[in-house]
């Protein structure tokens, strides 16, 4: 049985032997048998380290909060995708895909954070400060302040000021979380003044704050958020695949199904004949003189 | 309908098959090419356009038995997910949650908190691979991460199809008034050389997989019966007297467990490739901190495969497409011909995919041995 890698690398993570898997230092087995948890080994994992038991009870705070969140871009697509009935693991991963910019973007919002604390560090100022003036930068320039505002939580994600809470009750609060604070008060006192509506912390404001307090990198942080939504979007999958019609179109629901046809809003051109190849040419010449597709163009 | 009931009929059956197409426009259309052909199904120079309308049925909502939300809560199976955390429950307990709709014993959560931290992490296996291949793109952190998830299959971390493997053969004992011994037996005789099998020499030096077994029975002493852990021990048994000295290996001991803990195999196949991708994001970040750093990300064309990798066809001129007029198709015209062709093709065209014995089975009727109705 030929048992190298594929691909040979060097490696600071782990090494696999005949006899055990030995995580940074680690063996595993080792590790589960002292009664460490899967939370202590997401620390090791990217830190290297056996957390504190404050920090354990966090990290396992925010990631079953974090855990589900029902429909959300992730969701739907686990379920979309299972609508096919691929194997699951290809919804599965297709859900944890989603996450980009506009869904759980937390490494943005952490490398937002390091920025400035940069900034706080080379010009000798106060995380008060720099916070404010993150806020007034992104405001001034149209930009979103990452971490702020959800579309479906219009009065605030239910789990964010608990997260803050948390985090001081437990005694894990660092400089993120003081960045962060001063940061909503400020973005809080400008929409205000600017007679804006009110927009809350979101969960990358409160979750990654955390996540960063807790010494995670921001990709760190990311991986663990995006990662642990699979676990739900798995869950959706499998409704979906058990208990759900394939392809979500059926005309025998009492229901109208996400894929009927009737779900369908076209809003482009009209319809239209097409060209034989004879007159292809000059139609093609007319199109581009018009200009008229550039409205259509993506 | 005039007009419309022409548009709407299938000319083969004689009917309209959905009463909506009724109130739509249609437009007439020249022929073109085939599609004035009377053996077309429809009549395609006078067809409906335009999308479907509503029809009575209620609007479409996004149907869950896991999880709603509001403006102001998060609820999964009953449970508003702030309270849950507030009152102490963790990940481990959610899991159980979100799969099982219950709270799971302390000792139950404790077995698979064992597990997921055991599961965590298996070196440059095949997720960590393709996590830092697809990261070498230069793509998002979460793409890579998900697409680890996608290197589980039916032979790389065969949750499910051990877990099916195993509930089957365990179910003969009630089903066929079998011994343990005996179904075990049976298993190893039909299923040892599956990819799944999950029982071989991978694990005889790594306690890893026995130590796993042995903590969830004694953690779950007592509370509940055991049935999936004990009859796994008999396969291996079984299994030892047929092949040798075999053990069962982590995926085997992993999908016994969760399955004493009332996971699925499906959801136990979900839960480990998820556990996986958390550290497939650690192998992401260092492959781009290590080796992207030092010798750049890969671009398209940069990778070059060398010749004497190759064995495919000798190099060779390309004809003009004057001379293409002269080549034949490749279509067989009697089922001799085509299993000749078939078969030549396995043989000497590696990446056509000839060689592949390989069924797409429907993943719902994977699960239910047949599909819904």
């Amino acid at each position: 049985m030929d048992r190298k890698p594929l691909i040979q690398r060097k490696t600071g993570i782990s090494y696999k032997t005949e006899e055990k898997t030995v995580l940074r230092g680690f063996d595993v087995r080792e590790l589960a048998n002292a009664g460490y948890t899967f939370i202590d080994g997401l620390y090791i994992l990217f830190q290297g380290r056996i957390p504190a038991e404050n920090e354990r009870a966090m990290l396992d705070y925010e990631v079953a909060e974090f855990l589900e969140h029902s429909m959300s871009p992730s969701a739907a697509a686990a379920i979309g995708v299972m609508n096919g009935h691929p194997m699951l693991p290809a919804a599965v991963g297709a859900s944890i895909a989603t996450f980009g910019g506009a869904h759980g973007p937390g490494a943005q919002h952490g490398y937002m954070m390091k920025k400035y604390l940069d900034r706080a560090v080379l010009e000798h100022k106060t995380v008060e400060e720099v916070a404010v003036e993150c806020v007034d930068e992104y405001m001034d320039a149209g930009r979103a302040v990452m971490g702020m505002g959800q579309p479906q939580h219009l009065d605030g994600d239910p789990r964010a000021e608990p997260t803050h809470l948390k985090q001081e009750e437990i005694g894990v609060v660092g400089v993120y979380l003081k960045f962060q604070r001063a940061l909503e008060k400020r973005f809080y006192a400008r929409r205000f003044a600017e007679g804006r509506s009110y927009v809350a912390v979101n969960m990358i404001g409160a979750g990654n704050t955390a996540l960063s307090d807790m010494g995670f990198s921001p990709n760190a942080a990311w991986t663990i958020g995006c990662v642990t939504r699979g676990y739900s979007c798995s869950c959706h999958a499998l409704f979906t695949l058990k208990k759900g019609r394939a392809w979500g179109a059926s005309r025998n629901e009492p229901m109208v199904q996400m894929l009927d046809l009737s779900m369908i809003k076209y809003i482009g051109p009209e319809d239209r004949e097409v060209p034989l190849q004879s007159e292809r040419e000059a139609y093609a010449m007319n199109e581009l003189k018009t200009g008229e597709f550039k409205k259509w163009v993506i | 309908m005039g007009d419309l009931k022409d548009v709407a009929v299938n000319r083969m059956t004689g009917k309209v098959c959905d009463e909506r197409i009724a109130t739509m426009k249609h437009a007439k259309r020249r022929v073109i090419g085939n599609l004035g052909n009377p053996n077309l199904l429809f009549d395609y120079t006078n067809r409906e356009i335009g999308t479907l309308p509503d029809d009575n049925r209620a609007h479409f909502k996004w149907v869950s038995e896991v999880a709603y939300k509001n403006i102001h809560r998060i609820v999964t199976r009953g449970y508003d997910t702030t309270e849950l955390v507030e009152a102490g429950y963790g990940v481990c307990d959610v899991l159980f949650i979100d799969f099982q709709a219950r709270i799971p014993l302390v000792e139950e959560k404790k077995v698979l908190d064992y597990i997921l931290l055991v599961g965590l992490e298996d070196g440059l296996s095949n997720p960590a691979l393709v996590a830092r291949l697809v990261a070498r793109g230069k793509s998002y952190l979460t793409q890579a991460a998900g697409a680890s998830v996608f290197a589980f299959g039916e032979a790389y971390g065969a949750f499910k199809n051990f877990g099916y493997m195993l509930e089957k053969y365990y179910n003969k004992i009630a089903e066929e008034k079998l011994s343990a011994a005996d179904a075990a037996a049976l298993c190893v005789e039909e299923c040892y050389h599956e990819d799944h099998f999950g029982i071989d020499a991978k694990y005889v030096k790594d306690p890893t997989p026995k130590d796993l077994m042995a903590y969830a029975e004694k953690a779950l002493a007592g509370k509940k019966e055991l049935k999936y852990i004990p009859f796994l021990k008999e396969v291996v048994k079984a299994a030892q007297a047929k092949l040798g000295y075999v053990e069962a290996d982590f995926m085997a001991a992993a999908t016994a467990a969760m399955m004493d803990l009332d996971f699925t195999p499906d959801a136990a196949w979900c839960i480990m490739g998820v556990t996986r991708a958390f550290s497939a994001g650690a192998h992401v970040c260092e492959e781009i901190e290590r080796e992207c750093e030092r010798d750049g990300f890969d671009t398209y064309g940069k990778t070059l495969t060398p010749k004497e990798w190759y064995d495919g066809p000798t190099d060779r001129p390309v004809p003009s497409l004057k001379e293409r007029g002269a080549f034949k198709g490749g279509q067989a015209q009697t089922p001799e011909e085509w299993k000749k062709m078939w078969d030549r093709k396995a043989k000497e065209l590696s990446g056509s995919g000839f060689a592949i014995d390989f069924v797409l089975d429907d993943a719902r009727k994977v699960v239910h041995g047949k599909g819904k109705k």
